[in-house]
């Protein structure tokens, strides 16, 4: 028997807002000072990175402490293609996200066997293996890293990370509200149950996985481009798996609006203690002390939790 | 080929650090045995029971063994505190664990780490510390034995045996081994759930900060508010190898990582990939091995 189709005569108001939002910001960014431009890169970077942890660990409840692996791939991916092939910043981030996707679907292949705890610690100790090999490789700049003379240049980086979060909504909404959606549920509740009810489930794993691994790859290589520099400090760095999955759990893992919410919660105290002597490096504890009451008292994030104490908005948010 | 004194000398040294890396697992390796949650912040109990350690040597001038029993005291506390604050919403009158409750602790203890590790850098400040405690070395052939590492080498076995002792001979081992196993049946037999989860979570807690305050001996001038996110994914790989909840586990886990990370080197092989290669072997043992190493 095939799964109907999951009707959904029109879309939802949070992908309408969404695609507004992002509408005017890529009308408006042009028009605005340099520095709010800047603000905008580093917010639209950790959005996409939210969104594409938000495909893995989101949807199938597969936690990954090691996604940091593929930002670092997608930097090197850059670095490597700008300062050796002669690319352009852009093909750099095809690229990017290419060797992304290829090493997910690599490291998904055995690593997707193991399920919860083990899961996550292997992502861990893949990206501290990782991280602890490439600065060994003499052809990616050993633990030098990589230079670019790039120069400054704001408003393609904006458009870059910009069209890859709007690919990861309008994915994430295609997903979540497809007929793929029935099977990420089933696996997200009961893997086996879903596997006894014909759930392909290794192979919608694996493609999650390669998606999640692409669009980090990307949005690591863009990262690399607004720092026109590629090091193993900050290629490979373990505070960005750990932002990635603070926003999705505080947002809400597996919703549409989830990873853009817990973006903005993130990104803001990582952007304003910066700027506060006496709270910086705080920010860390402060996101943690959220995740933790998150976990603790709301396991489903701010998008579950509206969703289901409050009935009227769930027409609006999901 | 090797120099073979050199290969006898850092097999010497890579089973004395085995040994301490069995120790500092061995608190998460109760914890994960007997509750099944899996405490990502055991990084930072390991960094609090070597700063503990430090203060106990700074202001009393204690040595770090002799604070070994002073942090397991402070972590059987911090255990309580843990269990009762922490697990004890997620945990209480469940008879199995299911793996929901297991990602929910996960990802509390994860929230617990990077509170615990931040405000760890703001208060201690990044500065590398550590305790002025080196015995002298023994000298046996060519291969110089540091004593101090001798030392935490014997008290770790000792520890690992001691609590392998407590868990198959006495009564509240028993009790603990027990609800590991069958939450329910254990109830029927007169074992208060709570209790046995609290007991044990605090012995993991009070063994995890022991272990943290031997760790000093090899981090003469090495202790940082960061050091749990070394620590923490060796634990993590020493207990998977050994198998969660079986305490030689820990020592045959960590036996395996020290050998690994000291001995490829005296191969040409840098020490990082050593280090690379020491976590990788998880990969196979989760494959072939799923229930760990030891039978």
């Amino acid at each position: 028997m095939r799964i109907p189709r999951m009707r959904f005569p029109t879309f939802g108001p949070t992908l309408y807002g969404l695609a507004l939002l992002m509408v005017v910001l890529g009308i408006a960014t042009p028009f605005l000072p340099i520095v709010a431009k800047v603000q905008l890169i580093n917010f639209l970077l950790f959005v996409g990175l939210a969104y594409a942890l938000n495909f893995i660990t989101g949807l199938t409840g597969y936690v990954s402490f090691g996604h940091a692996i593929f930002m670092g791939i997608g930097a090197y991916a850059l670095g490597g293609g700008i300062d050796r092939l002669g690319f352009p910043p852009l093909l750099g981030v095809f690229l990017g996200a290419g060797l992304g996707a290829a090493f997910a679907v690599g490291i998904g292949l055995v690593t997707l066997r193991f399920r919860g705890v083990y899961f996550a610690i292997t992502t861990l100790v893949l990206f501290l293996a990782a991280k602890n090999i490439v600065p060994e490789i003499s052809q990616l700049g050993e633990g030098g890293g990589i230079f670019m003379n790039l120069g400054f240049q704001p408003l393609a980086q904006f458009y870059t990370i910009w069209a890859i979060v709007v690919i990861e909504i309008g994915l994430t909404y295609w997903v979540t509200h497809g007929r793929l959606g029935y099977g990420l549920r089933a696996i997200k509740s009961d893997e086996d149950v879903a596997k006894t009810v014909g759930v392909n489930a290794s192979r919608l794993k694996l493609s999650l996985f390669g998606i999640s691994g692409m669009f980090t790859g990307a949005t690591g290589a863009v990262y690399a481009w607004t720092l026109s520099a590629v090091l193993p400090e900050t290629g490979f760095d373990i505070t960005f798996s750990l932002r990635m999955l603070a926003m999705i759990i505080i947002g809400g893992a597996g919703t549409l609006l989830g990873p853009f919410l817990g973006a903005i919660i993130v990104y803001v105290p990582y952007n304003y203690f910066q700027t506060v002597q006496s709270l910086l490096g705080l920010q860390l504890a402060v996101i943690g002390a959220l995740v933790l009451l998150i976990a603790l008292f709301i396991p489903t994030g701010i998008v579950g939790t509206v969703r289901r104490y409050v009935p009227f908005l769930r027409r609006y948010i999901e | 080929m090797a120099d073979l004194g050199l290969v006898a000398a850092d097999l010497v040294v890579g089973l004395m650090l085995g040994c301490v890396f069995a120790v500092i697992a061995h608190g998460l390796n109760v914890i994960w045995g007997v509750t099944k949650v899996v405490n990502v912040a055991h990084g930072e109990f390991i960094m609090l029971g070597a700063y503990g350690a430090y203060y106990l040597n700074l202001y009393l001038g204690f040595n770090p063994l002799l604070s070994v029993p002073v942090d397991a005291a402070i972590g059987i506390g911090v255990g309580f505190l843990f269990y009762f604050g922490l697990l004890h919403r997620e945990l209480r009158g469940k008879e199995t664990i299911t793996r929901e409750s297991e990602m929910v602790t996960l990802v509390a203890t994860f929230g617990l780490s990077l509170i615990l590790s931040n405000v760890a850098l703001a208060i201690f400040k990044g500065d590398a510390v550590g305790i002025r405690w080196a015995p002298e070395t023994l000298a046996l052939g060519p291969v110089g034995v540091p004593l101090g590492g001798l030392y935490v080498a014997i008290s770790s076995v000792a520890i690992i045996a001691i609590s392998d002792l407590f868990l198959s001979r006495t009564y509240l081992g028993n009790a603990i081994r027990a609800y590991s196993q069958d939450i329910g049946a254990a109830q029927l037999m007169g074992i208060n759930p709570t209790r046995i989860a609290a007991i044990a979570t605090a012995i993991g807690f009070g063994l995890t900060m022991a272990g943290g305050a031997l760790l000093t001996v090899w981090l003469p001038v090495g202790i940082t508010p960061l050091i749990g996110s070394t620590y923490a994914p060796i634990s993590f790989v020493i207990v998977v190898l050994g198998g969660p909840g079986k305490m030689w586990g820990s020592l045959l886990g960590g036996l395996t990582l020290g050998i690994l990370i000291d001995v490829l080197p005296a191969f040409g092989i840098s020490t990082s990939i050593a280090v690379a290669v020491a976590f990788l072997i998880l990969i196979p043992v989760l494959l072939f091995a799923r229930e760990g190493i030891l039978r």
